[in-house]
């Protein structure tokens, strides 16, 4: 009797306490976002509108599904979207590059996230479908090495010499060569090497730097977003589920090396080593840099609009980058006030400028204005019933 | 009209046993639904991993020493897995079982009546806890704290006999996360449910069973070891078979903790792979079509491992079970 009394009291705070969390949105645009541990007021330079709690009549519910790379930008942009535009909920889930592709072939969503290709099979089946580059996002090395505050620099050969198991040790002279003034303090220890264990875009990104890279790379392990490591045979590779996975073994692992994204590493201040690029320029991970890669890249677009832009030749590029696409039906859309929304959504992320701040915050770059020309320019092509979705 | 309409009625009546046979059928119809589920679960799995099955054969399950898992050049060999999958459920059952009947004995037969209700409580709290919970304490406590200096202690220890020193070969990565760390995570996890099964068979054996064992002179111990353990065998192997069926396909938290790397070792004390967490890991971004088909195969081994080794355990308790009745009859 006793017993149930006190679980009943127990269960009513919790529905007292969801009552509380379950109150409506703050009703203004100014949203308070925490980046890197300090909050900062984003204000949405739109049309102040209130947000319903419901959605009003005739409003478009707008599905897509994918990639996770993007996620946190996607998640941010809609909600922001939310308030430029009251009419129109979307909701991405991110499920994965290809359980993302497969829907848009299927047709069960109305766009995709992707950071993989659309394969020549998905084109046939999927008939009409056009990739367009979103964000690009970068990938950094994170390290716990005892005894080092300062940054660390690594280049090309030493980096994958690292992940093939071919330097192991800390002090090892190729890395001391990088790092002259931490001569004495890189340790004589073993590297234990963490790689994502999930299948994931940010491991094709960082495969595929490491394959343009090295040859050997290329050739014996390759790039995709699961691949055979190196490191794993040679006993001290260990790998970590998503992101956080990484981190977290990065962090309770003395002389440890990772791969994360830009925007995670950021988030959780953890350690980033600066790379040598292709140009033999020392190069931090940063906005900058990544859009001085996809610029050396802009004239590199297929018909298809991708682009592959690791190991950027210019002088501050930073070498392990790439673009996150949107997957979308370029002629059978059939819910043409749909297609228009979308369109107007995508339109927004691409040319406003808070759209762009909040992917800058999250450690997304955002694509320079002659690549933003040219995936503007392919939107104009999308048509519903045979006519174009966008009017200039 | 209305004659013919009520003899029709009486006459269904009848016919069904007054509703009886209806009951009957409809009772049968959801009796049926979880063996066809399994059926069609199984059906699937093997028409969605045809490709993979025709490529690799048995060379796909078969182990070997150095099995590769190689999504960019199509190479696929479940065997670490395998491996994986069975060396952590059985650690995790050697080292839950005594635990777990240590508990349910002292809950059952010495605990003082005060605290035999909180510690019950508290038992079945530990079950209720997610297994991702589990992971994430498993990551930054019981990894660094618990499982490295066990580890270390057991490379030390048994390390440099021959043949078990293999499984305990070192060193231990610096992070912990191994395969000794997945099966005592995994232990800890299935600890509630064999301690609590086990608990409530030893509360169910007639107190005469007791008392006909003191009255002989047995001490406490005697009649633990020599009555209740042997009454209740095949209700405790029942509960290590629950236990065994979560610990096969728990995923979450041994994917956190197991460090996810296929190394050619059999040591307990390095990084593994277990069946569930590759597929947990790799089946989202699976976009070749051998990839996803070899993913499928791996979840349709272990879903006739599973099927196999529940079945092997029910057998056993029904062996047990059989056994003691014969010797019922017979005394």
């Amino acid at each position: 009797m006793k017993r149930q009394f006190t679980i009943f009291s127990l269960l009513m705070i919790i529905a007292v306490i969801a009552s509380a969390c379950a109150t409506p949105t703050p009703q203004t645009v100014e949203v308070t976002k925490i980046v890197a541990g300090t909050p900062e007021k984003v204000v949405i330079t739109a049309t102040p509108e209130v947000k319903p709690t419901t959605l009003p009549a005739g409003s478009v519910k707008i599905n897509g599904s994918g990639a996770t790379f993007p996620l946190p930008v996607y998640t941010d942009w809609t909600y922001a979207f939310s308030y430029v535009d009251p009419s129109v909920a979307i909701n991405y889930q991110g499920i994965g590059s290809g359980g993302g592709k497969k829907a848009i072939v299927d047709g069960t969503v109305d766009f995709a996230g992707s950071d993989s290709l659309v394969t020549d099979a998905e084109y046939t089946q999927g008939k009409d479908l056009q990739m367009y580059p979103m964000v690009a996002g970068a990938v950094v090395a994170i390290y716990n090495v005892e005894g080092i505050t300062t940054p660390i620099t690594l280049d090309r050969d030493t980096l994958v010499g690292i992940y093939s198991a071919k330097i192991t040790t800390w002090n090892d002279p190729a890395i001391v060569a990088l790092n002259p003034d931490l001569k004495d303090k890189l340790p004589n220890k073993t590297i234990t090497v963490v790689h994502r264990s999930d299948g994931s875009g940010t491991t094709e990104i960082f495969t595929k730097a490491l394959a343009s890279f090295s040859e050997d790379w290329k050739k014996n392990v390759g790039a995709g977003s699961a691949v055979e490591w190196p490191v794993d045979k040679a006993k001290n590779g260990v790998g970590g589920k998503g992101n956080q996975g990484v981190t977290a073994a990065v962090l309770s692992t003395p002389n440890s090396i990772g791969y994360v994204e830009l925007s995670f590493a950021l988030a959780n201040g953890t350690p980033t080593a600066q790379m040598v690029n292709k140009a033999k320029k020392t190069v931090k991970p940063n906005a900058e840099s990544v859009q001085a890669a996809m610029a050396d890249f802009a004239n590199g677009f297929d018909a298809k609009l991708t682009a592959t832009i690791v190991d950027a030749p210019g002088e501050k590029s930073w070498p392990i980058t790439g673009y996150t696409y949107l997957v979308l039906h370029q002629t059978s859309m059939t819910d043409c006030v749909k297609a228009k929304k979308l369109l107007e959504y995508i339109n927004w992320t691409l040319s406003d400028t808070s759209a762009a701040k909040r992917a800058g915050e999250l450690g997304y770059s955002v694509l320079p204005s002659d690549v933003k020309a040219k995936v503007t320019a392919k939107l104009g092509e999308v048509t519903c019933g045979g006519k174009p979705v966008m009017i200039k | 009209m209305k004659v013919s309409s009520l003899s029709f009625s009486k006459w269904l009546d009848q016919r069904l046993n007054h509703g009886d046979r209806v009951w009957n059928v409809l009772m049968l119809t959801l009796s049926l639904v979880v063996p066809v589920l399994i059926i069609l679960i199984g059906w699937q799995l093997w028409i969605d991993s045809s490709g993979a099955r025709e490529k690799f054969g048995w060379a796909f399950l078969l182990p070997t020493a150095d099995a590769a898992w190689n999504p960019v050049f199509g190479k696929f060999q479940a065997w670490p897995f395998i491996y994986g999958t069975l060396i952590t459920s059985a650690v995790a059952i050697i080292i839950a079982v005594p635990v777990s009947l240590g508990i349910a004995i002292f809950l059952a037969e010495l605990c003082p009546a005060w605290l035999r209700e909180p510690l019950s409580w508290m038992l079945e709290l530990l079950a209720a806890i997610p297994s991702v919970v589990y992971g994430l304490w498993g990551i930054f406590v019981f990894l660094p704290f618990v499982v490295k200096p066990f580890g270390d202690f057991l490379t030390a220890l048994l390390g440099p006999i021959p043949v078990l020193g293999l499984f305990f070969e070192g060193p231990l990565p610096a992070s912990g996360a191994s395969r000794l760390a997945a099966s005592m995570i995994l232990a800890i996890m299935i600890i509630p449910t064999i301690a609590a099964v086990t608990r409530d068979v030893f509360l169910a054996i007639p107190q005469a069973q007791r008392e006909a064992s003191f009255a002989i002179g047995s001490t406490q111990w005697e009649m633990i070891w020599q009555v209740l353990i042997p009454y209740g065998l095949s209700g405790i192997l029942g509960a290590v078979i629950l236990g065994l069926g979560r610990a096969l396909g728990e995923t979450m938290a041994v994917t956190m903790v197991i460090g996810n790397s296929i190394a050619g070792s059999v040591s307990l004390l390095s990084p593994g792979y277990t069946m569930s967490s590759i597929i947990a890991n790799e089946f989202a971004e699976a976009v070749d079509q051998l990839h996803s088909e070899s993913l499928i195969e791996v979840g349709l081994i272990l879903f006739v491992l599973t099927l196999l080794l529940n079945s092997l355990a029910r057998f056993l308790v029904w062996q047990v079970a059989r056994r003691g009745t014969e010797q019922d009859a017979r005394s």
